[in-house]
């Protein structure tokens, strides 16, 4: 098959990342654990927000509900983290679907805002539920001996762990895209009137969407919690985690499969790189460098190059012009 | 034993006394008619006669406020559009909705792969698309995007969106406007191929030659309800009709 290369690319450099951990240091190691996250909620919100056209932000309340829900088992009641991710994963669908019935009637800023309303809500029910979940006191996962449902995995498992939920949420990412759903997703994306008078389900469609990209940002939460050990609901519930998902998807270039991947991987690390280099300025910076791709390739760096690539035009300054009228 | 009754003694669509109010407005009032199969009824009226909005209470993509839609028998008032769409109806919109971003092979596909006895792979939706291509005469433009195309191409890539669908009624809306002579013959042509291969088609139009070289049978809506319903023919020939689509001044002019 001519398409089956990006597969074979894909599993590559998996193998690849796989067989680096032996020659890397632990800070880089961590470095590296921390891309592959952002690598997964990128594409988890590529799935709801890029292909399907609903701009969530609320992820974070999956993540935070994933977190919570791993170190509410494990503490609470001995439960094994294997045992308990599923669970996580089970908890923000079903939140997905239970907010997603009603909010994605909703369109355009309408959806972000309710949303975002309902993450925040999301963490003040975990904030006031103090005799499950410690409330604003935080949770901690008890991780040494006999207190400890499940061994910490430490820095070499944490690295394979995340990996291997990063290449999940590609390889998801990747073969949705290229499904009957995938066209759905864009067809509901581009027009619903349209996608609803040629037999799509534009309901199904979009709470489906939104339930898969729930369970990757769950899973992703709930590896995070058992990582980060103890945490408070600011921690796990926090905004920027929603705002990055959104930032790494637009730059790298939303409804591809690339995209989340590039952006994810390039955003992170220049963050890690600024901070190393360019002490308190960091954030100015990479501000400034968020500012100036979003003016110069409005519709994310791989579709800018896929878009030059097939036109043989790499002009920026056109293609600020097609997109800036 | 009674022999039971063949289900094609149910006209394809029914329409019974089909109402939309919009707040004050009556768009569409107390609307009947039928469609046999194999037929093809030209909805005609001026601009604001509720032409639209009755193709969309038809499809589900407007809820009427009274009145029925029964499709082969069958009730499917204030359905949703993917099920109508299930029941094979297909339709076009007046202004065109192609899927951006995608090929105009593969906006035709996604009707293929999700409409009614739908293709179970991508693969196959595709063949399908380019067979529905090749039947409207776009089947060059398969790889372009849908920006691409000109007026008279995106109309059939319009219309191709909804065969692909695999209908046996067909609602199109003003598929014709804005085409040049050549090009209606050519819509014209289509639209005859369309009903011999099986398909009762319901066609709003405002450009009137095509309309009498298509329908069977022609409906004539006036502020939202029926002014008169015939063979093609004799609805042009009727003063109120050329009164509602002409005006009063007009026919004075005529007359003096």
């Amino acid at each position: 098959m001519a398409n089956s290369w990006p597969t074979l690319a894909g599993i590559a450099v998996f193998l690849a990342m796989l067989g680096l951990q032996q020659l890397i240091e632990p800070g880089t190691q961590r470095l590296l654990t921390a891309v592959f996250l952002f690598v997964a909620l990128a594409q988890a919100w590529n799935i709801i927000g890029g292909y399907t056209g609903y701009a969530s932000f609320g992820q974070v309340a999956f993540f935070g509900l994933g977190a919570y829900t791993v170190a509410v088992l494990m503490n609470n009641y001995h439960v094994s983290f294997w045992a308990a991710m599923p669970v996580a994963i089970v908890i923000g669908v079903a939140f997905a679907v239970g907010i997603g019935v009603p909010l994605l009637r909703l369109r355009g800023h309408y959806f972000a805002i309710a949303t975002l309303g309902a993450a925040e809500g999301a963490r003040e029910v975990i904030n006031n539920m103090t005799p499950v979940t410690g409330g604003g006191g935080g949770i901690t996962i008890p991780t040494f001996g006999d207190q400890a449902p499940t061994a910490y995995l430490g820095k070499p498992g944490f690295y394979i762990a995340f990996l291997v939920v990063a290449a999940a949420s590609v390889a998801i990412a990747a073969v949705l895209a290229r499904s009957r759903f995938g066209y759905a997703m864009v067809a509901v994306n581009q027009d619903e009137d349209a996608a609803a008078s040629v037999g799509i389900n534009t309901t199904l469609v979009k709470v489906i969407a939104f339930g898969v990209s729930a369970a990757i940002v769950a899973c992703a939460g709930a590896f995070y919690a058992f990582q980060q050990i103890a945490f408070y609901p600011t921690d796990v519930f926090d905004t920027s985690f929603t705002v990055l998902m959104v930032i790494m998807v637009v730059i790298g270039g939303s409804g591809t499969v690339l995209g989340p991947l590039v952006g994810a991987v390039g955003l992170e690390l220049l963050a890690q790189y600024l901070r190393v280099n360019l002490g308190i300025y960091n954030q100015l910076i990479f501000g400034a460098i968020i500012v100036l791709v979003v003016i110069f390739f409005p519709q994310g760096v791989v579709n800018f190059f896929r878009d030059a690539w097939r036109s043989r035009n790499f002009s920026i300054l056109d293609n600020v012009r097609r997109y800036r009228l | 034993m009674i022999a039971p009754q063949p289900a094609a003694a149910d006209p394809i669509l029914q329409v019974r006394k089909l109402s939309k109010r919009f707040g004050g407005l009556w768009a569409v009032r107390d609307v009947s008619f039928e469609v046999a199969e194999g037929q093809i009824l030209g909805i005609i009226g001026p601009n604001g006669a509720g032409k639209s909005t009755l193709i969309n209470l038809i499809t589900g993509h407007l809820r009427p406020t009274s009145g029925q839609v029964l499709i082969d028998g069958d009730d499917v008032t204030g359905s949703r559009p993917w099920v109508i769409a299930h029941d094979r109806v297909a339709r076009t919109f007046q202004i065109v909705k192609p899927f951006r971003g995608l090929t105009v092979r593969e906006n035709v596909a996604i009707g293929a792969m999700h409409g009614s006895e739908r293709d179970r792979s991508v693969r196959d939706a595709l063949a399908t698309a380019d067979r529905v291509l090749d039947l409207v005469g776009i089947a060059q433009h398969a790889g372009a995007a849908p920006s691409q195309l000109s007026v008279a191409d995106a109309r059939r890539l319009e219309l191709a969106k909804a065969l692909a669908c695999r209908p046996r009624l067909l609602l199109i809306d003003e598929v014709m406007a804005g085409l040049r002579q050549k090009e209606i013959e050519a819509a014209v042509e289509l639209i005859h191929k369309l009903r011999d291969g099986g398909i009762s088609i319901v066609a709003v139009e405002h450009v009137m030659k095509a309309v009498v070289a298509i329908s069977d049978r022609v409906l004539v809506l006036h502020h939202g309800s029926v002014l008169t319903e015939g063979p093609p023919q004799e609805v042009l020939a009727d003063q109120r009709v050329i009164e509602a689509y002409l005006g009063r001044r007009y026919m004075k002019r005529r007359s003096t």
